[in-house]
């Protein structure tokens, strides 16, 4: 029994540090800590067949061995060829330099005078040679001394800047970001080009060593939220470090919650507007998606469409999407509390045609509704693994057709069908994926309440809901600002109401930190 | 404050649905479940203290082309309205559902014995809403309720149609429960409600082809004035119009002057809007209530007109009209006015405008009001414009 | 130390002065006053200006503490105790009335045959929820339910504007003003309950001198915010009603809301507005949930979520002991009335007094 309890409570309980799974006993510490040496890197090596070693001579006053190690695949071979081996072996054999040469010099007198190349630099530990080949450049030991050469030559076949899948708009660039790291520092830079914007970079995941760069402005973002980020990625202690979920998770103030409390993004203009508002970023090497904090509820119903349209028009798409978020949620409870326990709202014709048309429906609202908004979500699920052409439709219309069938075999009534209609509609305006899902799940509770308690019931769940939203922070910041905390300057700028740029006149103040209590998670 | 521990208030709220979940579900009913009640209709039983009532349900089917209404109406002889309520459920496999009801139908006997004990219910029980319409019955409440109309609409949903439409013609006053009851406790002010009554082909002057000899029409014309709870006396539908005249209830009306036998030619025209205000005047220590009328009106038809008209012949012709057209108002006021004298109710609303105005006066008078009616200072001013006179002046004329 | 921030603080007090109150509040003015009640309801809520302001100036003596805690200062530690005491017992008491009267109002209206603990259960998860998570939790959902539950007011009040009956409201002051006195004794105490959450809340209100002025103009604003609302609803009751007919309402509001028709189509939308009542009433009963803990911590010392739970028990323990709708409301009256009336108006002034005084002889 006791087991039992304890296996629940490490299941959902989150502890401070979390080891996913202790390393095999082959500890790898143990070799990092050797000498650099050529031959130690071989030895270590040398059992994957796509790792490249390449012995050469220099001939200066010794005659100096030189290994050059790389990875078949990762680095760029053309640029090996060229600016290393061409130069040490062709260009400069029996050149007057090379004469110079010995053990001791051939370091410094090779970075500054014989090899070109834009990155060349010193290592003089096994760690850093090991991190250097397996990140893919190239590093070069000379004889016995202890220290080499890495040569930054990377090149790997990648997706390139190619348009972004989840976030797609109408009137606004469409480069997204890739799987690379320094493409996708590349496109922020070329969005910010001012020397405060800062990159720091850590490597994250005890095996796979991914590189992260976590980048924000100087003077804009908070400095407490910059170094509560920092503070929180260095608790994570996992070997695998597959993509942002895994950091998601991590970082996130309430893991319970169904709400998201970071953003994603695709887009390299998205997440320049938000680092410009303050928000400090986090890039993943190997996803297109970057992370940005802390996020707001109003973010997520925001799109970076609104800030390329005119204000009068980012009006209405806004209002219509907080409309659509409202009626995902809460359409099926509404019908369900209206046909069961409230129906002197029904006008008496409708009554009267509801009531024919429920006519030998043998489940009753709520159970219809279930049954409906249940095969709605499967259909949505299976839509999102079929190939692309397919997939976006089925879900929609094969909801309605199955409804349609269900119908006309007498399981269902046709009004059911079209509210099922409406939610999924209105759910698809909900731009964000993940606040999507958030209110999927919250619907279901909804309709459950709504069937046992009518409007009593929707009033307290939603009551609930709010009160939970307002115990929620992103990084300290209250995640229902700037509805409450009320900042009525804020709530006008950018939330329901987007001000023309013309209006503002100062930064927009779309984030309130409150001072967050040293050791405390969260709360402030 | 700490916050609370997941673990923790997930095990409330697992508690809380647990109890909510496995315990049935109260005060829910099914849509199909219910049996929609649009129609009330009261009459005296034959047993002393018991009622006879009229209830009209409506059952919906889904029918070929669209939804088939299927008219359930019962009547019951019961005490009360719970009574009657439980022997109806007895028959009916549905709920009776009071939300969706919209008329109330009082017989004329039971409304001479007294309509607040039955109507005690409607304003008590919370699925009622106080704005169903009343209307007293000529006759029996129960054969209004059975009619077959020609339209195919069951009667409750005809005269809540009618009633709705009553603005364009502003003959009748539009009365709902809640107005009853307020204007009941003001204890000065005799409360008046519609009539309606069900015409054969040829009665009222009105002919049409009956199907079969079940078929009928109804007709809302006319008001019954009440004594406290009681039925007094019936108002003809001159007297009611001139009730809507003076208590500012005239929204559009279609005036008339043929038959007043004043000229020889007669006008006809609708009312497009009116406004009646009332002043209470001291002449001399004698207080009395002043009512003005301020209308404007189109004139729809000259009939009569033997001669083309000069342009000032016209102008002329259109003032006579007006007198004409005044007339006719007053002489509805007058007659609505005698009414009340002869009665001795003040359905009309006078003494409630004196209470208004001038209180200490009112105080004085209060106690014998019913007396004072009958030769209380009571005149009546109109003022009536003509706008225009449609799309031609004079009218095509043989010479 | 968590704050409350001035908007914040307005937002709150509104919505703890305003409760339920605009449910029964037309039916007692209208009969101790008669037609012109409607009058009575902004002067009665003014009367808690005063007493708030004597609430500041002891803040600004004694910053950060509660009156409890400003009591067994002032007072010594026994009477202070002794206070503190009576005030816990009043407020829980009145607290599980709040819970009965949410019950109540709801059966009775739109869903007759659901059982009273259902309601009380629903309310009590709400007010320990928001009890647990904090005045902070606390006041911002006021901020985000308050304007809510003041535009369905005035809507409630503008749709109902058809079914006015000409000329209900004169004569008016025919009567004089004495009636009108009485009426304003049946308001007052709802002011005084807003004095004493302000009596606990003391503790977490900023203490400088700049926003204690601003405090002071949040009080003003939200007492008259509340004082004309509840005047709007009393007033349209006997425009639509009459008065014999809003004495014998027992809530008329809800039935305006049910005589709502808009265009034939949307009617009986009473329903829809007990969800936003449901909040306004949370809110009170929180906020009594919030003053008994207080109470609890400062007498007792003691503090922590399971204690909020407790008292949430007993909250329905009072109220389930009511079942019974004629004799609740006339417990909630006469304990309004004769026990918090009495304590708060007593209560404040004195400590004033013995602040100021203890101030002007130096000590």
């Amino acid at each position: 029994m006791r087991s039992w309890l304890k296996m629940l409570k490490e299941l959902t309980v989150r502890p401070k540090v979390k080891r996913i799974r202790k390393s095999p006993s082959y500890s790898f510490d143990e070799e990092l800590n050797k000498p650099l040496s050529g031959q130690t890197v071989r030895e270590i090596l040398a059992k994957s067949s796509d790792i490249v070693f390449r012995d050469f001579f220099l001939q200066g006053k010794e005659r100096i061995p030189c290994l050059l190690a790389a990875i078949d695949g990762m680095v760029d071979k053309n640029q090996l060829d060229q600016y290393i081996l061409k130069p040490l072996l062709v260009d400069l054999a029996g050149h007057p330099e090379m004469a110079q040469l010995t053990i001791a010099n051939v370091l410094d007198k090779t970075i500054q005078s014989i090899l070109p190349g834009l990155e060349l630099k010193k290592i003089s530990k096994m760690e850093e040679a090991i991190n250097a080949i397996l990140s893919g450049d190239a590093v070069i030991f000379f004889g016995e001394s202890k220290e080499a050469l890495v040569f930054g030559a990377r090149g790997w076949a990648n997706r390139g800047v190619a348009e972004p899948i989840t976030e797609s708009i109408v009137k606004g660039p469409r480069e997204g970001f890739s799987e690379t790291l320094r493409i996708n520092t590349s496109l922020l830079r070329r969005k910010i080009k001012h020397p405060s914007l800062r990159m720091i970079s850590l490597k994250l995941g005890g095996m796979t060593n991914t590189d992260v760069i976590v980048t924000y402005i100087e003077n804009v973002a908070h400095p407490d939220i910059v170094s509560e980020v920092f503070r929180r990625l260095g608790t994570i202690k996992m070997d695998a470090m597959l993509g942002n979920g895994y950091i998601e998770e991590m970082i996130e103030d309430n893991p319970y919650s169904p709400f998201p409390q970071i953003a994603f993004t695709e887009r390299p203009d998205v997440l320049a507007g938000k680092i410009l508002e303050g928000k400090v970023g986090i890039i993943v090497d190997g996803t297109p998606i970057v992370l940005s904090v802390p996020a707001t509820l109003t973010q997520f119903l925001n799109v970076n469409e609104d800030y390329y349209q005119r204000a009068m028009v980012a009006i209405l798409s806004r209002s219509i999407r907080y409309l659509g978020a409202f009626i995902a949620l809460l359409a099926p409870s509404i019908y369900i509390a209206v046909t069961t326990f409230h129906q002197e709202i029904i006008p008496t014709d409708l009554l009267i045609s509801i009531s024919a048309s429920r006519q030998g429906v043998p489940l009753t609202a709520l159970q219809e509704a279930l049954a409906m908004l249940i095969t709605l979500e499967i259909l949505q699920e299976a839509g999102l693994r079929l190939p692309k052409p397919i997939g976006s439709t089925i879900g929609i219309v094969g909801a309605l057709v199955i409804g349609d069938a269900a119908v006309k075999a007498g399981l269902i009534s046709p009004l059911m069908v079209i509210i099922v209609g409406l939610t999924a509609i209105a759910s698809y305006a909900i731009p964000t994926f993940d606040l999507g899902l958030a209110v999927r799940l919250i619907r279901f509770p909804f309709m459950i309440l709504a069937g046992i308690l009518g409007f009593f019931g929707i009033s307290v769940g939603l009551y609930t809901l709010l009160i939970h939203l307002l115990t929620l922070r992103s990084f300290g910041v209250p995640y229902l600002s700037p509805i409450a905390p009320l900042r009525l300057r804020a709530l006008l700028q950018d939330t329901i109401v987007r001000a023309p740029w013309w209006a503002l006149k100062r930064r927009p103040q779309l984030i309130d930190v409150e001072e967050p209590q040293a050791g405390r998670k969260g709360k402030g | 404050m700490k916050s609370i521990r997941p673990p923790k208030i997930g095990l409330v709220l697992t508690l809380i649905a647990c109890s909510l979940l496995l315990t049935g579900c109260w005060g829910k009913r099914e849509v199909e479940q219910l049996a929609p009640l649009i129609g009330l209709g009261f009459d005296l039983g034959q047993k002393p203290g018991s009622y006879l009532i009229t209830e009209q349900f409506v059952r919906a089917k889904q029918g070929k082309e669209g939804v088939e209404v299927q008219d359930r109406t019962f009547t019951i002889e019961a005490s009360s309205a719970r009574e009657a309520y439980e022997m109806i459920s007895k028959i009916s496999s549905r709920i009776p559902f009071m939300g969706s009801l919209r008329v109330i139908v009082i017989g004329e006997d039971v409304a001479k014995a007294g309509i607040n004990d039955m109507l005690d219910f409607a304003q008590r029980f919370s699925e009622f809403r106080r704005t169903m319409y009343l209307v007293i019955a000529k006759g029996k409440a129960q054969s209004i309720l059975n009619l077959k109309l020609r339209n195919g609409l069951l009667p409750a949903m005809f005269i809540k149609n009618n009633l709705e439409t009553g603005d364009t013609i502003s003959t009748f006053p539009l009365v709902h429960l809640g107005h009853y009851l307020t204007t009941l406790d003001t204890k000065i002010t005799a409360p008046i409600i519609p009539v309606i009554e069900s015409i054969k082909p040829g009665e009222e002057g009105v002919e049409y082809k009956a199907d079969g000899k079940d078929g009928a029409e109804i007709q809302l014309q006319g008001a019954a004035v009440f004594r406290g709870d009681h039925l007094a006396d019936f108002l003809t539908d001159e007297e009611t119009k001139g009730y809507m005249w003076l208590e500012n209830n005239v929204v559009q009306r279609a005036l008339n002057t043929a038959g007043s036998g004043e000229s020889k030619v007669n006008f006809s025209g609708q009312v497009l809007n009116s406004t009646t205000k009332y002043k209470v005047s001291d002449q001399d220590g004698i207080v009395g209530l002043q009512y003005q009328i301020k209308a404007s009106i189109a004139v729809d038809e000259v009939m009569g007109l033997k001669e083309q008209l000069s342009e000032t012949g016209w102008v002329d012709l259109m003032s006579e009209a007006e007198k004409s057209f005044a007339k006719v108002i007053e002489k509805e006021c007058q007659v609505s006015i005698q009414k009340e004298r002869e009665l001795g109710l003040d359905f009309l609303g006078i003494g409630r405008h004196i209470e208004e105005e001038n209180p200490r006066y009112w105080k004085t008078i209060k106690d014998h009001w019913e007396d004072q009616i009958v030769n209380f200072p009571v005149s009546v001013n109109i003022e009536l414009t003509i706008h225009h006179s449609g799309m031609s002046s004079g009218s095509p004329t043989t010479n | 130390m968590e704050r409350v921030s001035p908007h914040q603080f307005m937002t709150l007090g509104a919505g703890v002065l305003m409760g339920g109150t605009f449910l029964l509040l037309a039916s007692g003015v209208t009969i101790a006053s008669g037609r012109d009640g409607w009058m009575t309801v902004l002067p009665g809520f003014t009367v808690g200006i005063p007493y708030a302001l004597m609430v500041f100036s002891l803040l600004e003596q004694y910053p950060r503490k509660n009156l409890l805690q400003i009591s067994e200062i002032l007072f010594g530690k026994w009477i202070g105790k002794i206070i503190g005491l009576v005030y816990i017992l009043t407020t829980g008491y009145y607290g599980g009335l709040l819970l009965a009267l949410l019950g109540d109002i709801f059966e009775r209206s739109i869903m007759p045959l659901t059982p009273l603990w259902v309601f009380y259960l629903g309310g009590l998860v709400l007010a320990i929820y928001l009890a647990g998570s904090g005045i902070e939790v606390f006041a911002r959902f006021s901020e985000v339910v308050f304007p809510v539950v003041v535009i369905a007011l005035i809507l409630s009040v503008a749709l109902a504007i058809p079914r006015i009956e000409q000329g209900e409201l004169l004569p008016i002051l025919d009567e004089g003003l004495k009636p009108l006195f009485r009426g304003v004794l049946k308001v007052m105490p709802f002011a005084m309950e807003y004095i004493l959450f302000l009596a606990g809340i003391s503790t977490f209100l900023p203490t400088g001198k700049q926003e204690l002025g601003q405090l002071r103009t949040e009080v003003w604003r939200a007492i008259f915010l509340v004082g004309i609302l509840n005047m709007l609803v009393v007033l349209i009751q006997i425009l639509v009603f009459g008065p014999e007919e809003t004495i014998r309402l027992a809530n008329g509001i809800l039935v305006l809301g049910k005589m709502v028709e808009v265009s034939r189509t949307v009617s009986g939308v009473e329903s829809l507005f007990m969800g936003v009542w449901l909040g306004a009433m949370v809110i009170k009963m929180s906020a009594f949930l919030f003053m008994v803990s207080w109470g609890i911590e400062t007498v007792f010392s003691l503090k922590g979520l399971k204690w909020n739970f407790v008292v949430g028990v007993v909250f329905l323990g009072i109220a389930l002991g009511f079942t019974r709708g004629p004799y609740m409301l006339r417990e909630l009256s006469v304990t309004e009335s004769y026990l918090m009336f009495p304590f708060a108006s007593l209560w404040i002034p004195l400590l004033w007094g013995v602040a100021r005084w203890k101030k002007g002889a130096g000590v």
